[in-house]
């Protein structure tokens, strides 16, 4: 259910253009992306003393991650190699790209290609909505790949939205908790559908 | 009255049928969603409910006049509070 800023704006956007990372092991991530997984490479910028002067030169190079999305990496010469050492699990969790694939004979085939690699699949769940792997690619970033376990419906959308509005509302008020989420929500919802419900038999 | 919702979607259909099981529950439709209440605390099997764990776990779309008191590998239980807003 659109909220009345949605109603106004027009929805345009067409998915991923790029989503761009540093490297600082370019054979590892051209091995891991082009040679294990198979994402061709689609652009490559070479830019000389185009950034700014602690890094004037790089590559911003591309591999096709399909649908005309791209995964894009900056390999920036002569920069000490960084890597975030002390960043709780959580948040390596929490950030993480996920790529989408239509079966699950496609999601085990990607499966496979890291298994024959240096880079194992780490983890393969049944998630609600989405059957996944993960792999932590050599730059230390969590890479998911998945594949749809069923379709996502109108309700689904409704349900999305009563989530994010209670979830505004909570947030907005002291000492946030699923509990006062729930609560919120089962309000939105009896506001929104307020009425004498339908009786429902399983049969 | 302790009132749970699930989204009526295949998933999370079969925790309203489970708990409607129940004489003291009550199982109806309120927009995309069903609406379970009992006068006293809703409870869940999960084996009977047939759920994998991330469906199980996401299960719960909202509880009205209750709390989750359980929600673990086996049971899922909404006990009654006050109302609240």
């Amino acid at each position: 259910m659109p909220s009345p800023g949605q109603d106004l704006l027009a929805h345009t956007v067409r998915g991923v253009d790029h989503a761009a990372f540093p490297t600082f092991d370019p054979q590892a991530t051209i091995t891991f992306y082009r040679d294990v997984l198979g994402f061709p490479v689609v652009h490559a910028t070479c830019a000389l003393g185009w950034g700014p002067g602690d890094h004037p030169d790089f590559i911003h190079f591309f591999f096709d991650i399909g649908g005309g999305d791209r995964l894009a990496f900056f390999y920036y010469f002569g920069v000490e190699p960084y890597r975030d050492t002390g960043i709780p699990d959580l948040l390596h969790r929490a950030r993480h790209l996920a790529i989408h694939v239509d079966t699950e004979e496609d999601l085990l085939e990607y499966r496979r290609r890291l298994d024959a690699s240096d880079w194992p699949c780490e983890l393969q769940v049944r998630h609600e909505a989405v059957e996944s792997i993960y792999v932590t690619d050599p730059n230390g970033y969590l890479m998911e790949i998945a594949r749809p376990l069923r379709a996502i419906t109108a309700e689904d959308d409704i349900d999305a939205n009563l989530s994010v509005d209670a979830l505004m509302e909570v947030t907005a008020e002291p000492d946030p908790s699923l509990e006062k989420f729930f609560a919120r929500k089962a309000k939105l919802i009896s506001e929104r559908y307020a009425g004498e419900p339908e009786s429902v038999t399983f049969v | 009255m302790t009132t749970l919702f699930v989204l009526s979607v295949d998933d999370f259909r079969p925790l309203a049928e489970v708990a409607g099981k129940d004489p003291d529950v009550t199982v109806r439709r309120r927009g995309p969603y069903l609406e379970v209440v009992a006068p006293g605390s809703i409870r869940i099997d999960r084996d009977a409910a047939g759920c994998r764990n991330a469906v199980w776990y996401s299960a719960v779309a909202a509880v009205k006049d209750g709390r989750v008191s359980r929600w673990d590998k086996s049971e899922l239980v909404v006990e009654p509070t006050g109302a609240e807003g």
